[in-house]
Order: C-alpha cells, then structure tokens, then sequence
C-alpha cells in the first residue's frame, strides 16, 4: 500500500512538474521579450482557446471545433471525425507529461487555427489556461 | 496432450485462415502507430507505392491542409518504414496488388482515396452518405470498414453510418 501511495505521489510531482517546466522557459522567454511580462493569464488563455480564427485551410476554426468546450471531456476531431482524449490533465493524466510531445502539437495546432506559429505569451496563457480546467 | 495438440492445431488453424483473409500486410511499427494514427487510424503502408509515400512525407507541415510535420529523427525513421512495407514490397497481399496495379505508368497518387482501384470500388455510394459528418470523405475507412484496422477491407464487412450494410 505504501508503495502504491509512493509511486502514485512520484507520478503526481513528475507530471506537475513537465507542465510547470514548459510554463517556467516560456515565462523567462517572455519575460526577455517583454520587461513589463507579469506573468501567465487563465482569462488571457481563454479567449486564445475558444476565439474563431481563419485557419490554415482557409476556413474559420478554433481550438474547441476539435478538443470541445469541456475539456474534460473525450471530443472529436473536427477534420477526421476520430475522437480526441480529454485535454485536461486533471481528466487524462497522460497529458503534459512530455515536453517533445507539447511543443509538437502546439506547434502544429496553432498552424491550424491561427495559420502561424504562437506567440510566447500565447502559448504561456493557453497552457495555464488547460491545466487548470 | 492430445486436447493441447488438438487446441494448437485449432488455434493455428483460425489463425493461418485469418491471415490468408487479411487485405494488406498488418501495422508493426509503434512509432508509425503513435505519429500517423493521432489524427486518423494509422493507414497500413501497404496501401500505397513507396512514390506515394515520399511524396506525401514531404509535404507534412501542409497534410492535406493541415500541419502533421515531425522532429527529424521520427520523420526519418517513419519514411523508413513506410519504404520498407509499401504495396509494390507486398503484392502478395491481395489489396497492395490491385491498387499498384490500377496506378497508370508513371502515376503517383496524391491519397489512398485516389487510387484508381479504390476511386472505381467506391463510385457506386451515393455522394450524401460519404459527405456526411459521421464520414466526411472516402479517407475515413475505419467509419465504414468495421475490419480496417484488422487488416481486412472485403465489403462484407461493411457498415456505412445511417445506412447499414452494404448490398450491391
Ligand atoms: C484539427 C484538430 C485540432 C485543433 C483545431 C486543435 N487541436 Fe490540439 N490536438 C489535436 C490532436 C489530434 C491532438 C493529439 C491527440 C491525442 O494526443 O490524443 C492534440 C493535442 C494537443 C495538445 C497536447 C497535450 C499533450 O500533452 O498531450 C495540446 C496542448 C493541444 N492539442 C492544444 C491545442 C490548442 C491550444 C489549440 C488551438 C490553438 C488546439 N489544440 C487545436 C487536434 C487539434
Ligand atoms: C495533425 C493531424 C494529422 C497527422 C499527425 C497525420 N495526418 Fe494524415 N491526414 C490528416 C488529415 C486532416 C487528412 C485529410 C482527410 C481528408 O481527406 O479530409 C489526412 C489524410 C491522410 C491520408 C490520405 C487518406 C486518403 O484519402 O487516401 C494518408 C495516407 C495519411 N493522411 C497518412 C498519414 C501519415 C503517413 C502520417 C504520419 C506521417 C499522418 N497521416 C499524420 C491529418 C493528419
Ligand atoms: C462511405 C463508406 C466507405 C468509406 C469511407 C470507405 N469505404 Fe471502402 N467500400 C465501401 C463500400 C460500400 C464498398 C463496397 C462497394 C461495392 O462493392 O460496390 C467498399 C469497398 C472497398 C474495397 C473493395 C472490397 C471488395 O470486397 O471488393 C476496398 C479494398 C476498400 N473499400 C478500401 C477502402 C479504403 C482503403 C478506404 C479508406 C481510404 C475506404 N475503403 C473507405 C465503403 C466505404
């Protein structure tokens, strides 16, 4: 049973901390690129996730027409119709455990609905925005 | 032991059959599986020539409109794959063989969808059934064949959304 708790307790800090590393480089390099950066906004994140952009296919898209607007929830995706799985960590633990991982899809996902790459602050506030649903 | 010799001879029995049945060689690489199945199932390589392929992997940041591009030591260890186990390699595999068979001298296919052979199997299903949203287009075998990702694409085993079984 102590083991249980003690590997269930190391999982819990190491996935904290994948998401938390993510945010603290994004935070320094915002914080370079902006002396007046005060740090991450949930509000901020919000609008970035559920604003309507014209995406990469030339038509208008955001990031809930694929992951939904509950993100504890399983949604589809918009192009293919396959199901996503939960993008909150809280719902879906596998999320935010990897840091290739993250960056490949913000990457990737911005492209799609912003049709360019984010912005530091962007991505900064979208991410604390996902973690804390 | 009689029953277990009885019982391995059954099993490879169902198995060697089953494996005559399959349509295309099966998926086995866990990096294809993870990189090329997030967004949709992960398309056996055998349904494409190598040609395909590569030029499909080199056009990844614009994947039919969308971004699928990958770090360096994926995208090369996945075109590696994808040379290895394309059709023209496989046509001992019924599918592999027709749709290699179907491409015109010199043609590279923009998609699996493309293809003459599979473009000539679909042409008979009414454009709404495939348009719809449970479909969205021909690239979504698994929405219509129930045995896709076992491999086996015969029409049999056929279910398209709001319709039901498929009768020719
Ligand atoms: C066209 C569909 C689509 C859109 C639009 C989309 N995503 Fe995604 N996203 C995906 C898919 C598919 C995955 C990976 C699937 C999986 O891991 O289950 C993913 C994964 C992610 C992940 C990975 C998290 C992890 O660690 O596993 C993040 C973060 C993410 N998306 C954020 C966003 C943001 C922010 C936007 C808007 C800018 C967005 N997505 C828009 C399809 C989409
Ligand atoms: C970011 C999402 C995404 C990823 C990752 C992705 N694809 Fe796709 N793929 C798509 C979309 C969207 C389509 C187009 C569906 C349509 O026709 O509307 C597509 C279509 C295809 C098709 C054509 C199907 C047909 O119509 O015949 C093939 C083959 C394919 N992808 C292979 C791959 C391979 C190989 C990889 C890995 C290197 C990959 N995909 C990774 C999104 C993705
Ligand atoms: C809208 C539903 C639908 C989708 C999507 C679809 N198929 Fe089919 N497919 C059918 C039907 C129906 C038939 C039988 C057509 C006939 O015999 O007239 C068929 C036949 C076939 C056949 C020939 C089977 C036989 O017994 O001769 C192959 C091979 C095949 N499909 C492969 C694919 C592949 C590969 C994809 C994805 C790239 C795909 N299909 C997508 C509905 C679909």
């Amino acid at each position: 049973m102590k083991l249980i708790i003690t590997i269930l307790s190391l999982f819990s800090i190491s996935f904290a901390s994948v998401a938390d590393e993510y945010l603290l480089t994004l935070a320094k390099q915002a914080k370079s690129e902006n002396p007046k950066f005060s740090g991450f906004d949930t509000k901020r994140g919000e609008s970035v996730f559920t604003s309507k952009h014209i995406g990469k296919k030339g038509k208008e898209i955001s990031c809930t027409s694929c992951h939904g607007n509950d993100l504890n929830k399983v949604s589809k995706n918009y192009f293919t119709t396959k199901e996503i799985e939960p993008l909150s960590p809280k719902a879906n633990p596998k999320r935010f455990s990897d840091i290739k991982t993250i960056e490949k899809w913000i990457r990737r996902n911005f492209n799609d609905v912003y049709n360019r790459e984010g912005t530091t602050l962007e991505k900064g506030d979208v991410v604390t925005y996902i973690i804390n649903k | 032991m009689k029953s277990l010799i009885l019982t391995v001879a059954l099993t490879s029995a169902v198995f060697a059959s089953s494996f005559n049945k399959s349509d295309v060689a099966p998926v086995t690489n866990e990096l294809y599986k993870k990189e090329c199945g997030s967004c949709h199932f992960a398309y056996q390589p055998g349904l494409l020539p190598s040609k395909a392929w590569n030029k499909m992997m080199l056009n990844l940041s614009n994947h039919f409109g969308s971004d699928a591009s990958l770090e360096e030591e994926d995208y090369l260890s996945i075109s590696r794959y994808l040379n290895n186990n394309s059709a023209e390699k496989f046509m001992n595999y019924k599918r592999s063989a027709k749709i290699v068979d179907s491409l015109r001298a010199g043609e590279i296919p923009e998609s699996i969808s493309k293809t003459p052979y599979i473009i000539k199997k679909h042409r008979d299903i009414k454009a709404s059934l495939i348009t719809q949203k449970e479909v969205k287009g021909i690239f979504n075998c698994t929405a219509c064949h129930t045995t896709a990702q076992k491999w086996i694409y015969g029409e049999s085993d056929v279910l398209i959304p709001n319709y039901g079984k498929w009768k020719d």
